[in-house]
């Protein structure tokens, strides 16, 4: 194949779908978040799904059930990584034992992607796990790029990082949220994850169109979709990711297949776990969502 | 310090209730002030770690109920604020807080649930080893019994317990009104470990917890057969010690002989 001239991203050097650690994943399709409660159908049954995404804080443990059932679903379905506590944007100096353990459980797991948010959970020697905010300045981008090459040095492959969903903005900014987003990835050469529902959730929360985030990102650089639910409290929106998808951020969904074409999407529900049914019922809608809108597409291109 | 170090410092002490220095740093949205959207994060804080004490201590919470165990929760947030990544290992220390920390230490039973709930826990997801069978010992040769040393499976753990709270753990876990609690003359020794996986206990006797601890700490079988014969009837020492390794093998207690 050949790349033309100007696909080439001059801040890397090189073309712009690789990363110093690998080149953009394959598409794989629908996929669920595993959680323990679906043990026991996923491994006794065959559900319709493509992949699964794992807690990776779930299987930093030293043994026991939750590692040999990961084992016996990674034979049957292609797996990635997401987690929660990277904090890559914290000040505080990088947790090498956690990379570690994150290393090591992805040499085992072999996921196809290492996935966490853009985020911070704690300085000081304290975590309060929670998906903290960033202002989105020269500085704060500066200092998150260093901290993304250096992680992705560390564990010799490329993150994929997603947009957390905030409650707050920071006075001083100096650029919105996609173009932090869009300068973090062409500088580190990490990855995107959007979780749709997120974007919704911030863009309620700060009075932005979440369809101008979307067209601000740019779409070589998206490897994974996370579709949840939310509460809405009215003059706010909290993302409890414990809740049916609604349908507003199915639409935004739609959006983002018609910008950023076939992308790997998954559901993700932390919370209110209910059947595995249910959850698979918001998978095959996902599915048919986008089998309506890519196909769509190539009718447009066709014509 | 720069910008972004001063800015999570204020935040990460606003979210802690030590000031609200971090609302001059924030706007309001469109449709909400700023201290209400920050509140999500404060509050967001405490419910998240008290949802991860009551998912570890299960039992411990239906014994308190939920108003005891909110503030048994707090005051274990204020006093162990997580310094892991990973919330598994959050509520680790809860039994030793609860052993000095008033009102609960007037009450021992509630640090020895928290602490058999604690090994519990451990032993679910202690690393794995392959357990030795019956078989293992086949061939060995009579005159290498005294020598033979056993390995205890890594989920294998004791705990002394100076109330019945394991009898309170078990009516809780069958749903049945909990025994009162009372201080015991001596005290119970347990013996918890992961079968296959699951985590199980059993109560010892003292006989049997003296072999087990001293088997754990490298002891020879001869060793722990002459320890027998001076606890108890020296002629049935033997047969006893060999009953109890009967039962550890068969349970999977054992992960090696040296």
């Amino acid at each position: 194949m050949t790349i033309s001239p100007q696909r080439i991203d001059p801040a890397l050097g090189r073309d712009p779908r690789t990363s110093r650690h690998g080149q953009k994943p394959d598409f794989l399709g629908f996929g669920l978040g595993l959680r323990a409660q679906h043990y026991a159908d996923i491994l006794d049954g065959d559900p319709p799904v493509d992949w699964f995404e794992i807690i990776s804080e779930n299987y930093m443990i030293p043994g026991g059930q939750p590692l040999r059932i990961l084992d016996r679903i990674r034979e049957r379905f292609p797996v990635v990584m997401h987690g929660v506590s990277l904090s890559i944007a914290s000040t505080s100096p990088p947790d090498f034992g956690y990379l570690q353990m994150l290393k090591d459980l992805a040499q085992r797991v072999e996921p196809r992607w290492v996935s966490d948010h853009l985020c911070w959970t704690g300085v000081h020697g304290q975590n309060l796990h929670d998906l903290l905010p960033i202002p989105y300045t020269h500085e704060a981008l500066d200092y998150v790029v260093n901290r993304v090459q250096l992680v992705q040095d560390y564990l010799g492959r490329a993150l994929v990082l997603e947009n957390a969903s905030t409650y707050v903005q920071f006075r001083h900014q100096d650029m919105t949220e996609w173009e932090f987003l869009t300068e973090l990835t062409r500088r580190s050469g990490c990855f995107l994850l959007l979780d749709i529902n997120n974007v919704y959730v911030s863009a309620f929360n700060h009075g932005f169109d979440p369809h101008e985030f979307l067209e601000g990102i740019p779409t070589d650089r998206v490897v994974q979709f996370h579709m949840a639910g939310h509460s809405h409290m009215g003059t706010h929106i909290i993302d409890t990711h414990d809740h049916l998808v609604c349908d507003d951020v199915f639409d935004l969904y739609r959006a983002a297949l018609k910008r950023f074409g076939a992308v790997s999407t998954m559901v993700e529900r932390d919370d209110n776990i209910p059947p595995l049914d249910e959850l698979l019922a918001e998978v095959q809608r996902t599915r048919e969502i986008a089998a309506e809108i890519l196909s769509a597409d190539d009718r447009d291109r066709a014509s | 310090m720069s910008e972004l170090e001063r800015l999570q410092a204020e935040f990460q002490r606003s979210i802690l209730g030590q000031n609200s220095a971090v609302l001059e740093h924030v706007m309001d949205g469109p449709r909400e002030q700023r201290d209400v959207l920050f509140g999500v994060y404060k509050n967001g804080y405490a419910s998240r770690l008290t949802e991860v004490l009551r998912k570890d201590h299960e039992y411990l919470h239906a014994y308190l109920g939920d108003e005891m165990f909110d503030q048994m929760s707090k005051l274990y947030i204020a006093e162990h604020p997580s310094q892991q990544p990973n919330l598994r290992w959050f509520s680790r220390e809860l039994p030793d807080l609860l052993r000095t920390a008033p009102p609960f230490a007037e009450y021992p039973e509630i640090a020895d649930l928290a602490a058999l709930e604690r090994d519990l826990n451990d032993c679910f997801d202690a690393p794995d080893a392959p357990v030795l069978a019956a078989a293992d010992f086949a061939g060995i040769a009579a005159e290498r019994w005294t020598d033979l040393r056993f390995v205890p499976h890594p989920s294998a753990r004791r705990l002394d317990l100076l109330t019945n709270a394991a009898d309170i753990w078990l009516a809780l876990k069958s749903d049945e009104a909990p025994p009162d609690a009372v201080r015991l003359g001596s005290a119970c020794r347990l013996l918890i470990w992961r079968q296959d996986v699951t985590p199980r206990f059993r109560e010892l006797t003292d006989e049997e917890a003296m072999m087990w601890d001293e088997a754990a700490r490298g002891l020879p079988f001869g060793v722990l057969c002459s320890m027998l014969a001076m606890h108890d009837d020296p002629d049935g020492a033997a047969g006893r010690a060999a009953g109890y390794l009967q039962q550890w093998v068969t349970t999977d207690l054992l992960a090696g002989l040296s």
